[in-house]
């Protein structure tokens, strides 16, 4: 069964490809973050619980990924944390599937710009600027879910 | 071995200024055929084994034994003599200035760089201009507008630190290496900028006094810590927001690309300012005043560049879409207006530096206007 989002499998899966796809992260350069991925449930539904997932990129890889317990992201020590509702993250993974990449106002960064529908949490401003400073990378990265077998 | 043709060489030297008598050394070397080799007992630390990270071999990595040192000082010979060379004695002095590690070191400063020599782009290979459509009329022209005030302002941060790279001591090169960086960087967008207004049926619109005179102050900033604060930290952590906000409003694929890849470069050049005068004011407390000082008067100046109409309505009109929904961008800029304030303060507080009471930026939008 193929692994879900934002399960830890799902993000080294991606992990795979990206290391198929080495050309292209050669070339936009290397990454050296550490993030988690926040999931909180629906609002209107309320269903399922907020799920967690530390990321580590290094390099041109994708080093580490592993689930967190809610209140314990910090644990991880990320850099930043992206937070959004699921409703979100699986409009942007459902376009992804259909385009390759998401609607120009679905982008990572044009998404936590406007901070409604998806944010960012850091404790520091300078850690949290490694959002933008390797954002292509993140965005190929979440990409590469165009080539996963649907979950 | 074949000798090497030069052309009239019965003419090189015929018309020579000076004669240049063989060195002792030479005449030595030429009687006896030994050679002197003392250079191979003149070292700096020897036994040097650098190894490469997964990234290959980075300036981290060669920052072992004594060449790891960052000094405090700068080396009093002045010249470009390299860090942890044996320097001779009749080495002339270059006239650096900025000798102490604190006025120009950050700690991220080597990681900053390799990280800028590993993500730079071109614009003429990397963005996808054949997919550039034509736009209605309002947003080519608002988008135009937008790329000539980028294209105005993007070089100062090439050409203000610059004048200041060539008076750094030359013990500090990571730091000149990344400024070097920054240059490019510019240079990059100042050309990409140029290239998108000219690139979809518009051109250039209107250049800025208000910015000009942001700008003349940059590069008329009597420290390079005070330029930093008024750079790094305001100007270019302002400029980053525009960038994110073209990538959120970008009419295109080609637009996105654009905005992302600049939002990354400039993303490098906010974090050595940040880290930049963190290092400066942990070191000098009492810089805080000058810091201060300075972003007095830019932030005045940033307040003042947003009112003119040139400045404020194209991105409203891009960020809703149409001259006819121009309420709604006014709306969206009004919001994102605090995230503005407010990620400046947090890079201020980051820095060490408390801005909130001094910020002359409001924090609501409605007071830009009352």
């Amino acid at each position: 069964m193929a692994p879900e989002f934002p399960d830890p499998q799902w993000f080294l899966a991606l992990g795979r490809l990206m290391a198929t796809r080495g050309e292209l992260f050669q070339r936009i350069g290397y990454v050296e973050a550490r993030f988690v991925v926040r999931v909180l449930p629906d609002e209107d539904t309320g269903g399922g619980q907020e799920q967690n997932t530390g990321v580590a990129m290094q390099g041109y890889a994708l080093a580490d990924a592993r689930a967190l317990a809610c209140g314990e992201a910090g644990s991880f020590d990320p850099d930043f944390t992206i937070c959004a509702r699921r409703a979100v993250w699986r409009r942007m993974l459902d376009e992804i599937a259909r385009d390759g990449h998401p609607e120009l106002r679905h982008t990572l960064s044009s998404l936590a710009l406007m901070g409604d529908e998806l944010w960012l949490e850091s404790t520091d401003q300078l850690r949290e600027d490694k959002f933008y400073r390797f954002n292509q990378s993140l965005q190929e990265l979440f990409n590469l879910a165009a080539q996963l077998p649907p979950g | 071995m074949p000798t090497v043709p030069i052309k009239d060489e019965h003419r090189v030297g015929t018309e020579a200024r000076f004669k240049v008598e063989p060195s002792p050394y030479l005449q030595r070397l030429f009687q006896s055929g030994t050679p002197d080799l003392n250079w191979m007992k003149e070292t700096g630390e020897w036994g040097m084994h650098a190894k490469p990270s997964g990234l290959g071999l980075r300036l981290k990595d060669i920052e072992i034994g004594s060449y790891g040192v960052i000094p405090e000082h700068g080396g009093e010979h002045r010249s470009m003599a390299p860090r942890g060379a044996v320097v001779p004695d009749n080495v002339p002095s270059l006239g650096f200035t900025i000798n102490n590690k604190d006025e120009c070191w950050a700690d991220n400063v080597s990681e900053l760089y390799e990280e800028a020599v590993a993500r730079q782009w071109s614009s003429a290979r990397d963005i996808p201009w054949d997919e550039l459509k034509p736009l209605p009329d309002d947003l080519e022209r608002a988008m135009c507008q937008l790329c000539t005030f980028l294209t105005e302002i993007e070089f100062i941060a090439a050409d203000a630190p610059t004048r200041w790279m060539s008076r750094i001591n030359q013990d500090f090169f990571e730091v000149k290496m990344f400024l070097a960086t920054q240059a490019m960087d510019e240079a990059r967008h100042m050309d990409v900028f140029r290239k998108r207004a000219l690139a979809n049926g518009g051109g250039l619109g209107k250049a800025s006094g208000y910015s000009e005179l942001g700008l003349k102050k940059i590069f008329d900033a009597p420290s390079f810590s005070a330029q930093t604060a008024r750079l790094h930290l305001l100007g270019e952590g302002f400029v980053l927001t525009i960038f994110r906000q073209g990538e959120f409003i970008a009419p295109s694929r080609v637009d996105q690309e654009i905005f992302r890849r600049c939002m990354q470069d400039e993303s490098r050049h906010v974090g050595y300012g940040t880290m930049h005068l963190r290092t400066q004011l942990k070191s000098r407390p009492e810089l805080a005043q000058e810091v201060h000082n300075e972003l007095d008067d830019a932030e005045r100046i940033l307040l003042e560049i947003f009112s003119e109409p040139e400045s404020v309505e194209p991105m409203a009109v891009l960020m809703g879409g149409g001259l006819a929904h121009f309420d709604k961008g006014m709306e969206m800029q009004a919001q994102l207006w605090r995230r503005i304030v407010g990620e400046y303060l947090q890079r201020c507080d980051s820095a060490g530096l408390d801005r909130r009471p001094r910020c002359l930026l409001p924090t609501e939008f409605s007071k830009l206007f009352s």
